[in-house]
């Protein structure tokens, strides 16, 4: 009877009060700094605790016998461990491992300034770039207030670490923008032709770029395009310029777009007077465009883009040689531009990405008297597959071919040529840790109209020395075919370009600091002696930059600072010598600032910007390109006011360039005897637009 | 007498299963109501990632309960909100939109969870409003989401008011515009009464806060 009634207490006390085992302990990183905060649990019950401050913990539990532990914390992978419990107290000391942060990731960055989503290092926002004073949504102004590229000229387009505008190539989703500037005016920069809005990020590298990209010797301006719209809205821009209306429709898994722009410049110039040239019929241009975007599964995309716009203008452009009779230049303009792109996760492992693109910019007018017409062309199919293996490393290759060339005729006489380019490449980023990555890519190609291979290796280190710094390298080899302008008089053989960068980069929550310097070595450029073309051109460019961005010293307010030295000389083209070209002033420094104020509803936007004098070839001074202009200023206002129209969302704004009037001069013509010139200016003294944007339909006011 | 123990054990045995079985419920209760007393007086950050801690212990020992999942994202977000280390902030959010959409597999179509989406949205957008203006839609639609499947959820009209309380006017906020959809969100408290003992039952302080302020 004893014994059952022992029993029957034992059976009792199992039963009702279940016994109570005490865990305690601790927990470090791996490196031996406690973790506060950290949860640790038994799996599937719900004991279980958080660590204090000093990382300690102390809990029960009910459990019994093989148990898993599970601990997991901020900043650190979760982890668990097999415990037995017994019922005795029990004493852990944890370790953790550091997660790998997205953030705080050794990154391959050398050369490259990325845009758009915040949470991949990105320097400049798309609203950055859309609100820049000066730019006016222009993607390309908005670059050259980073450090490599030159301030905006005479010329249009990005001219990089003493690079011309030609070496410095634009793509739009992967894809290969053969015209994407407007149509161009004689000594005078033109604006972009896609609109940053159409983009969710960007990036600009002004080196060292990976192996998909290939027939940029300087630059890649690479633009990614945004996904769905959230909703179904009207947009309405009013420019003193012109005006456009977009339409965006969004469907259940798929979107569609269409929009339609018109913008005439004559009211403006009659305000502006045009320095540069006597404008007979101010630009006048129209056009449409058409998206599509599809989600075609939870990970595949289609997107679809096209957009054709026309323009025309004509103007007297004068000359040093006949002051008294001006050179008479008329231009009209046609572009169609078709992107397609497909991306697809295949399996966790595996992912497609293919895309096809056509592009054709035609200009036709009179020059002088005599009738001109140029007909560039570009089509390109490219498919890239990327496999992601171990923790962060992946390998990627691909290939794509373009069907390109140029039609040209000066009243009866007609020329043309037509290259097919194909090109293979495969690149690897390899995380030796979550401190260490390389990735090393190349790239051939095959050029039927050259008739020639090439094969570029390109390398790229980065190495974390904190948890906000790093220090990064690269090299690379880069080639590319001769403009069409010397092509379509012969083949001749690939331009080739060596980078050799290195960089060091803080990264904090609220500011960032670069500093990069570089080599760039030249060769095979293209020579003109007379009238015989030869790959015989070299030169060099080196410097630094440094980078300064800050949203945290002014409350509502951002700003950064770029400088760029650049020593360059080249040896190509017409020149007789090895010299500095124009488009390589020494010392070229900007610096934006942007504060929101919101008793006024308001933001106001600066942008300055400095460089040194650019060179300029004079007859009368025997050294080539031996003459040096003034320093140039520019110190451009914005204004946005952020209100109601109607009930609808309006952002009224103001942008005015060159606010104090400074007289830039880019260079001089001179007439062929040396005794008279011309100077280049900026095509106005001054600017000021005046804008309206309105969209309908989107109570929470963002697009 | 053996057999007379052997019965007896055996008994005891069922009756222990039996009770156990019952309690499988009770304890849910018991551990729901438990991490609710800790949320009612979890007090700053650290407070609130234990009680989110707590909560994920219970959301995995409980399959198929979104309750658990839903003041895990809860507490997360208030962790977030008040912790002064920028560092963790998009983490605590991150790991809220997470609980939050473990909650919506578990009970979809939920108007007090697709409430709780916009609010963690909407402090998303907060961390760096210039970059993340588009969760500004995000949230709206969460929160369209929330008053179209039940527009007696007084929550919906409290993150909206709030949402609207800390917008900027250039942004169609303001406390004027808050003000009317607060006092909308005061009326609906007043009359709302929870469907089950653990569904969300606050916010009704924190309306009384936000008009303290208005006025």
């Amino acid at each position: 009877m004893r014994k059952l009634l022992l029993s029957f207490t034992l059976l009792l006390t199992l039963g009702f009060v279940q016994a109570q085992t005490r865990i305690t302990g601790s927990v470090k990183t791996s490196k031996g700094k406690s973790v506060a905060n950290a949860s640790i649990s038994i799996k599937n019950s719900y004991d279980g605790t958080s660590s204090d401050i000093t990382g300690h913990f102390d809990f029960t539990t009910t459990e019994k016998g093989k148990q898993v532990l599970l601990f997991s914390a901020l900043n650190q992978d979760t982890d668990s461990l097999v415990l037995t419990i017994e019922g005795k107290p029990m004493n852990l000391s944890l370790l953790m491992n550091d997660a790998v942060n997205e953030l705080e990731t050794v990154k391959i960055s050398a050369g490259t300034y990325t845009t758009g989503d915040a949470k991949k290092g990105a320097v400049l926002s798309s609203i950055d770039i859309a609100t820049l004073a000066g730019s006016r949504a222009d993607v390309i102004a908005a670059m050259q207030t980073l450090p490599g590229a030159q301030a905006a000229g005479s010329e249009s387009g990005l001219f990089v670490r003493g690079g011309t505008a030609a070496e410095t190539k634009t793509y739009f989703d992967g894809m290969l923008v053969k015209s994407p500037f407007n149509a161009t005016v004689p000594d005078q920069a033109s604006r972009g032709r896609l609109s940053p809005f159409l983009f969710k990020g960007t990036s600009f590298s002004s080196g060292g770029y990976s192996a998909q990209y290939g027939q940029a010797l300087s630059s890649a301006l690479v633009l990614e395009s945004t996904d769905l719209p959230e909703k179904t809205t009207t947009g309405i821009t009013l420019l003193s310029v012109g005006g456009g209306v977009d339409q965006n429709i969004r469907y259940k898994n798929s979107a569609l777009s269409l929009g339609g722009y018109y913008y005439n410049l004559a009211p403006a110039y009659s305000v502006f007077k045009q320095q540069q040239n006597n404008f007979i019929k101010a630009p006048e241009q129209l056009g449409g465009s058409l998206q599509y975007k599809a989600k075609t599964s939870g990970s595949g995309m289609l997107k679809f883009y096209a957009a054709y716009g026309v323009s025309q203008l004509s103007l007297d452009k004068p000359d040093p040689n006949t002051a008294a009779s001006p050179t008479y230049f008329s231009n009209d303009n046609s572009n169609i531009y078709i992107n397609s792109t497909y991306k697809e996760y295949l399996n966790t492992a595996w992912k497609l990405e293919a895309g096809i693109s056509y592009n054709r910019d035609q200009d036709k007018g009179l020059v002088a008297q005599d009738n001109y017409k140029r007909t560039d062309k570009l089509l390109e199919g490219r498919a890239t597959l990327t496999h992601y293996y171990g923790h962060l490393s992946n390998l990627k290759f691909g290939a794509e071919t373009f069907n390109t060339g140029r039609a040209e005729s000066l009243n009866t006489l007609g020329r043309s040529y037509t290259d097919q380019l194909t090109a293979a490449f495969a690149e690897t980023d390899i995380f030796l840790s979550s401190r260490v990555v390389a990735r090393t890519g190349l790239r051939s190609e095959y050029s039927g109209y050259l008739k020639r291979y090439n094969l570029a290796p390109r390398l790229s280190l980065g190495y974390k020395t904190s948890a906000a710094s790093q220090l990064s390298f690269a090299y690379g080899r880069f080639y590319q075919n001769p403009e069409d302008s010397y092509l379509i008089q012969k083949p001749l053989d690939y331009e080739q370009a060596d980078h050799y960068i290195l960089k060091y980069e803080l990264n904090l929550a609220d500011r960032l600091f670069r500093v990069e310097g570089y080599y760039k070595d030249y060769a095979n450029l293209i020579k003109v002696n007379g009238t015989s073309l030869d790959n015989s051109g070299n030169g060099y460019a080196r410097g630094f930059e440094l980078f300064l961005k800050d949203k945290k010293t002014i409350p509502n307010g951002d700003f950064w600072i770029s400088y760029s030295f650049l020593d360059s000389k080249r040896n190509f083209a017409n020149y007789p010598m090895l010299a500095t070209p124009a488009f390589a002033a020494k010392h070229t420094a900007s610096m934006v600032a942007k504060q929101f104020i919101p008793s006024i509803n308001s933001q106001i936007g600066a942008t300055y910007v400095f460089a040194s004098g650019r060179t300029y070839v004079n007859p009368n001074n025997p050294v080539y390109l031996g003459d040096k202009t003034k320093s140039s200023n520019n110190l451009s206002l914005s204004l946005s006011y952020l209100t109601h129209v109607c009930k609808q969302f309006t952002v009224l704004y103001v942008n005015a360039s060159n606010i104090a009037g400074f007289k830039n001069i880019y260079g001089y013509q001179y007439s062929t005897d040396g005794l008279t010139r011309r100077a280049i200016q900026p095509s106005s003294r001054r600017d000021l637009i005046i804008g309206l944007i309105m969209t309908i339909g989107d109570d929470t006011f963002i697009r | 007498m053996k057999i007379l123990t052997k019965t007896f054990s055996l008994a005891l045995i069922v009756f222990s299963l039996n009770t156990s079985a019952q309690s499988a419920a009770g304890k849910f209760q018991m551990g729901m109501k438990k991490g609710l007393e800790m949320l009612g007086s979890a007090k700053g950050s650290d407070g609130f990632n234990s009680t989110a801690n707590y909560f994920e212990r219970v959301a995995q020992a409980e399959a198929k309960e979104w309750t658990p999942f839903y003041y895990a994202a809860y507490s997360n977000l208030i962790a977030g909100l008040t912790t002064t280390d920028k560092s963790v902030k998009d983490q605590y959010l991150d790991k809220a939109l997470a609980e939050v959409e473990q909650a919506n597999g578990l009970s979809p179509d939920n108007s007090e969870i697709y409430a709780l989406k916009g609010y963690v949205q909407y402090i998303k957008l907060s961390v760096d409003p210039q970059a993340r203006l588009a969760m500004m839609s995000a949230s709206a639609a969460s929160l369209a989401k929330a008053k179209a499947l039940n527009p007696e959820n007084p929550r919906i009209y409290l993150i909206s008011g709030q949402n609207t309380f800390y917008t900027p006017e250039a942004f169609g906020g303001g406390k004027a515009k808050a003000k009317a959809i607060l006092e909308t969100a005061a009326a609906k408290f007043a009359i709302f009464k929870p469907s089950a003992p653990l569904e969300p039952n606050w916010g009704a302080d924190q309306v009384k806060d936000l008009l303290a302020q208005i006025k």
